[in-house]
């Protein structure tokens, strides 16, 4: 759509710009959901690309904003898929949410609400934070009678909201006394992603292997088969989404009528927290995602490179729907792409 | 250097679906009271609104018909001039010294309920005497209360608890509202509602003959969120009907989500948006707002709000008993529900400080709302009036 920010199209990914790509980035920052993993299945191929770009010198980070788990769980689930990832490679918007207020020097006497699942509650207690709330929150239940007042600590000191499949009232109206009635008490949202995606879907192997070819006409053939395939039409079909921490966030919105510092992608906090640990400018950055509202506008607003997969919840269509906004600078199928397009 | 900046408000508002404005007359969408500093500012206004004129709705029935016509049609002018009006600037509120002269200047009066009548379950004091001698003086009087908890026959026998006679038909509460919308646009026999909220709602679904899903019971199922989670939903729900809801849990926003965003054509529509309320007398708590923004916030849409302030309520009443808004006062204890919804269904408003609104609130510079009156509770009509003689 016309307007300011319109970028040109996004590049599909080939043989004689992929070098170019590569050269000019030292650090790969990749989205786990839909372009690592999917659900508990790694993505074909990855491993091998993700061998093959440490090989070369390139750093690996991986930014997520499902909060649900710590760094440390994170880091559990990569070496069960078999990847070797440093927790320090891993920047979870649970991870931030802790990060957030330690940067900001919150103060160690102030407790921490948590309306969210155990990944917070971990990044707070390792941060050194106390947190009050979580899961256990989840079985608490609301008596309301004339005589019970409902207490809330007084000295909570911020409320952090992401996923949570044990939301209730409880949680809610404790949230909302804290933000509304602790003096300076903040808000901080670990994201506001609508939806979360729980597929656990077949892969369809070797698909894509005969996609990319030097030949131009087979090129062609290739862009209708990606843009056409039944097989992506019933794969897209087939996802399924959940209600994501948006949901969470927008319910605290609604009864403090604040809005949240966000943490999590598209908020480039991590990005500033990162570019600070390796000390790199964003233009020698790729941030690779599957999702555009979130990962593609975090590296835009950045500064860096971007690169979006389809093997997540986008599909070429929703790129090259002209409702569209957000255009990355390349685009490809998946991450292995990469390693077919760069050889051994 | 570390921003805290963020791109929050990524919950866009979208207008309805074109099979939805097909099926369903389109309705204006309210102006959203949207802060970030502070409660009371109005902001927004009808950026949402459609074109500029009615869709053609057919209905065999002439009260709903004339209804339609009516709050879609004129309501529009109404809120463009009270939206207009409302960023002029307004008087600032006069306290209330010649009850005489405003009681004398309406035929009807509307009372908000928490906060004027009631707080939590005990009686404000001298509200039965006031009632009485506004009755004596030949008043319709009116009861308009956001709460959807309960149907208007419950909140009829909790007026009788506290010793005061009102009619079940002088009672409309928002869950009323939400099935009398349903009704209003008619809503097929063979589309069911799905429900956030509590009994409230259900008991009026069923007065009205509209078939319905969820409620307090959902508050009892529980999911796992795991790879390979799936919820199946009923492809025949119509509607999602979001109101204050003490059992909210996961289950309930992923069943309501899952019917707006895949059942073409399925209705969005929130009882109220109230941020908090006052459930007891002690304390506020986490209103209906809480649960319409959750569902905002998965589904990407902005829904259709028939309580205050929207002028639902109002334009109902007003035809169901033949009424000139001019000839109304509306008294409440909030700006951004009750005196809203009076200046946007363009009657006077008078604000009571019995409830949540302190005089410091009213006074606020960064308060752009302004009854024409206020005063300390609504048995100031009987002191002042006495004052007077």
């Amino acid at each position: 759509m016309p307007g300011e920010g319109e970028g040109k199209a996004a590049t599909l990914v080939k043989a004689d710009n992929v070098r170019d790509l590569f050269d000019s980035v030292d650090l790969f920052l990749f989205d786990c959901d839909g372009v690592i993993w999917k659900g508990d299945k790694l993505i074909d191929r990855v491993t091998e690309t993700l061998h093959l770009l440490r090989s070369k010198g390139k750093k690996l980070v991986f930014v997520t904003n499902n909060s649900r788990k710590s760094r440390r769980q994170y880091a559990a689930k990569f070496q069960s898929l078999g990847l070797s990832v440093n927790e320090d490679e891993i920047f979870s918007s649970s991870f931030a949410a802790a990060m957030f207020l330690k940067v900001n020097d919150f103060p160690p006497h102030k407790k921490v609400y948590v309306i969210g699942e155990e990944g917070i509650l971990d990044e707070m207690q390792l941060a050194g934070f106390t947190a009050l709330g979580g899961p256990e929150d989840g079985k608490k239940h609301v008596e309301l009678k004339s005589n019970n007042l409902f207490e809330h600590d007084k000295s909570v000191g911020a409320v952090v909201v992401g996923l949570d499949q044990y939301i209730n009232y409880y949680k809610l109206q404790y949230g909302t006394l804290c933000i509304r009635e602790n003096p300076g008490c903040l808000f901080i949202a670990t994201n506001r992603d609508a939806v979360g995606h729980m597929t656990d879907l077949q892969e369809w192997p070797g698909f894509c292997s005969f996609l990319f070819s030097s030949d131009n006409f087979q090129c062609f053939l290739n862009y209708i088969r990606l843009n056409y395939s039944p097989f992506v039409q019933l794969r897209n079909k087939l996802g399924t989404w959940v209600a994501g921490a948006g949901c969470m966030v927008a319910a605290i919105c609604g009864s403090t009528q604040k809005e949240p510092i966000v943490v999590g992608k598209p908020s480039t906090f991590m990005m500033d927290f990162l570019l600070q640990k390796y000390n790199i400018s964003t233009s020698k950055i790729c941030m690779v995602g599957d999702r555009l509202d979130t990962d593609i506008l975090f590296g835009q607003n950045a500064g860096c490179k971007t690169l979006l997969v389809l093997s997540g919840v986008t599909t070429l269509s929703a790129l090259q729907d002209p409702a569209n906004d957000i255009q990355p600078d390349y685009f490809t199928d998946k991450v292995s792409d990469l390693l077919e397009l760069l050889g051994p | 250097m570390l921003s805290s900046g963020n791109c929050s408000g990524r919950v866009v508002s979208h207008s309805l679906s074109t099979a939805t404005l097909n099926q369903y007359p389109s309705l204006l969408r309210l102006p959203q009271i949207n802060s970030s500093t502070s409660n009371l500012a109005f902001s927004g206004g009808l950026s949402r609104s459609r074109t500029s004129t009615p869709r053609c709705f057919s209905s065999a029935n002439p009260f709903t018909r004339s209804l339609f016509f009516r709050w879609n049609y004129s309501s529009r002018r109404r809120m463009e001039a009270s939206t207009a009006s409302n960023f002029a600037v307004r008087a600032a509120a006069q306290p209330l010294k010649d009850a005489d002269q405003l009681i004398d200047s309406v035929q009807t009066f509307i009372f908000d309920c928490d906060g004027v009548i009631w707080k939590g379950d005990s009686l404000i004091g001298g509200v039965p005497e006031t009632l009485d001698m506004l009755r004596s003086k030949g008043k319709r009087l009116v009861f308009v209360t956001n709460n959807s908890t309960k149907s208007r026959k419950q909140y009829g026998k909790k007026f009788e608890t506290l010793g005061l006679s009102v009619d079940e038909e002088e009672i409309f509460a928002s869950s009323f509202a939400a099935a009398a919308y349903l009704t209003s646009v008619n809503f097929p026999k063979d589309k069911k509602v799905y429900v956030i909220g509590e009994d409230g709602i259900l008991k009026e679904l069923e007065q009205a003959g509209i078939q319905y899903l969820g409620g307090p019971e959902d508050g009892g199922k529980k999911i796992e969120l795991k790879p390979g989670f799936r919820m199946e939903h009923d492809e025949s729900v119509g509607a999602v009907v979001v109101g204050f809801d003490r059992y909210f849990n996961y289950y309930k926003i992923q069943y309501g989500t899952l019917c707006i965003r895949e059942n073409p054509g399925c209705l969005f529509i929130a009882t109220n948006r109230d941020a908090v309320t006052h459930l007891t007398d002690a304390q506020e708590w986490a209103g209906g707002g809480s649960m319409v923004g959750a569902l905002c916030g998965s589904t990407q849409r902005e829904p259709l709000v028939v309580g205050k302030p929207s002028t639902f309520m109002m334009d109902y009443l007003a035809n169901k008993f033949g009424i000139l808004k001019s000839q109304i006062c509306m008294v409440g204890d909030r700006l951004d529900t009750d005196i809203l919804f009076g200046q946007n269904g363009g009657c006077k408003t008078l604000l009571v400080l019995s409830g949540v609104t302190t005089l410091s609130m009213l006074q606020n510079p960064k308060n752009s709302i302004q009854p024409d009156f206020y005063t300390n509770k609504i048995s100031d009509f009987l002191s002042l009036k006495a004052a007077t003689v």
